[in-house]
């Protein structure tokens, strides 16, 4: 009786410690989800991408660093439509202006842009993670209770502006023509 | 029966200005004059004591792998925009090719093709936009690196519309070629963004041309002639204002013989709905002035979408 009185009170325990786990990284994923709408990210260009690509290094916040890690693929695909990046002369990167020079868009097609940045959402298919999501030690910093990590990532341009073009959300070079 | 006919007349009608598209601009990229000096491929010519020199585009076309190979790539890239671009050294050779045909060509009774000097003077690669490319090596040391820069020139106004500028990371090993290929990747883009924001203005208010007023001195009158109290060209600025796109246009210049308008912005569409350029735009200024009052015989030139010359007093 004891003894399966003890199994019972492990399993609970498991299971609270589950619950609350999951419960508290998915409360850091609504959280990072809001950071990204909120545009609080940091982009740099790190070197001039094969053809029809970008490559960038994302700085991402979040409590703890696995979302953060996650969230700036996110990120790097908000930025590229809302937000641009500046130039560096380092690597040999212009300034890139956003493919949408409209700042309300998001907010105006909120249905889109909603499905189109939900997990696992269409945006996944315009990035990738470069150098298997390894993050180098100086960046990956605590900031406050929060951590600020750097990620590279490659993002397919391209391909994202003409799905945009396409979802006519953006003008294509030859539009009225 | 006629009632339905007459309603699917009407609606193609519609549906066929509805999807009338405005004129396209032709884009080609050509070296600039400081890069064909800096690599030696300029002619130089006697102009009636001064020594002129003017860039060879054909010798570069033919001895320079590099341009080839830049040109390529954004000639490849612009047409994955949906924007092809006119290929200059392929133009070169069609003008060579027209002219040695032109020269051939007799009719069964023996006549050749009519061509004026001014038909000859226009023979030359042309496009409404010259994307002029320039690019320098830089070297410190070891190191190399590329600084590039494309300008996007209006053939008809002389501004410039859209622009890319910036220099390349410094490499120890990478080849020019694909230093080259790196900086048409990295500026490429912005290029196509300020080419962007000049379309999206273009669509906005209007096209924007450059008109020419001139006289043949053969013609008596000129354009202080007088008509119920105004002369003619302020007779021909108020045409202007009541047919550009907002009233916009600038007088650059104006005498008794000649009258520049710059920055006019005409409609893309005419009255009818159909795309429309300086050409067509001017013809309305033509039969304006070969109407009476005024009656006045003219003849009307053009280049290109941007740029129409309207001769006054003969044909």
């Amino acid at each position: 009786m004891k003894k399966t009185t003890k199994l019972l009170m492990v399993a609970v325990t498991i299971l609270f410690a589950t619950v609350y786990s999951t419960s508290a990284f998915a409360q850091a994923g609504k959280k990072a989800d809001k950071d990204t709408k909120l545009w609080r990210y940091e982009v740099q260009c790190v070197g001039v991408g094969n053809e029809g690509t970008k490559l960038i290094k994302v700085f991402s916040y979040s409590k703890k660093a696995d979302v953060a890690i996650e969230q700036a693929k996110k990120n790097a695909v908000h930025a590229m439509i809302f937000q641009g990046f500046n130039g560096n002369s380092g690597s040999g990167c212009p300034t890139q202006k956003p493919l949408t020079d409209n700042p309300a868009l998001e907010q105006e097609k909120a249905d889109f842009f909603d499905a189109f940045f939900a997990d696992g959402g269409k945006y996944m298919k315009f990035v990738s993670v470069s150098g298997d999501g390894q993050v180098a030690a100086e960046d990956r910093m605590k900031v406050g209770k929060e951590y600020k990590v750097g990620v590279v990532v490659s993002v397919m341009y391209d391909l994202l502006r003409k799905d945009l073009e396409a979802a006519g959300l953006i003008k294509g070079l030859t539009s009225g023509f | 029966m006629k009632k339905i006919i007459l309603i699917l007349c009407s609606l193609l009608l519609i549906v066929n200005v509805g999807f009338s598209q405005a004129k396209k601009p032709t884009i080609m990229v050509l070296p600039s004059d400081v890069w064909c000096n800096t690599n030696g491929f300029m002619m130089e010519f006697d102009n009636q004591g001064t020594k002129v020199k003017i860039p060879d585009y054909k010798k570069a076309f033919q001895e320079s792998a590099d341009l080839l190979n830049v040109i390529s790539k954004i000639n490849g890239l612009m047409a994955d925009r949906g924007f092809p671009l006119k290929n200059a050294e392929s133009s070169l050779k069609s003008l060579e090719g027209e002219s040695a045909e032109n020269a051939m060509l007799t009719s069964k009774g023996g006549a050749g093709v009519a061509e004026s000097p001014v038909d000859k003077l226009k023979k030359t690669a042309k496009a409404d936009i010259i994307m002029q490319l320039t690019w320098t090596v830089n070297t410190t040391g070891p190191k190399k690196s590329i600084t590039f820069n494309l300008q996007g020139l209006d053939a008809y106004t002389d501004k410039q519309v859209a622009t890319a500028v910036g220099t390349g990371a410094p490499s120890f090993s990478a080849e020019l070629a694909v230093l080259l290929e790196e900086a048409v990747l990295a500026h490429l883009d912005g290029f196509n963004s300020s080419l962007q924001k000049h379309f999206e203005d273009m669509f906005a208010n209007g096209r924007e041309i450059i008109i020419r007023i001139k006289k043949f001195d053969s013609w008596d009158g000129d354009l202080e002639k007088d008509f119920g109290g105004k002369e003619l060209g302020d007779v021909i600025e108020g045409w202007m204002t009541a047919n550009t796109v907002k009233g916009r246009f600038s007088t650059t210049d104006a005498t008794e013989n000649m009258m520049l308008f710059e920055q006019v912005r005409i409609p893309l569409y005419d009255a009818s709905g159909k795309a429309t350029d300086a050409r067509g735009f001017c013809k309305e200024l033509q039969k304006f002035l070969q109407a009476p009052p005024y009656s006045i015989t003219n003849k009307l030139m053009m280049k290109g979408l941007g740029q129409a010359t309207i001769v006054l007093g003969d044909k």
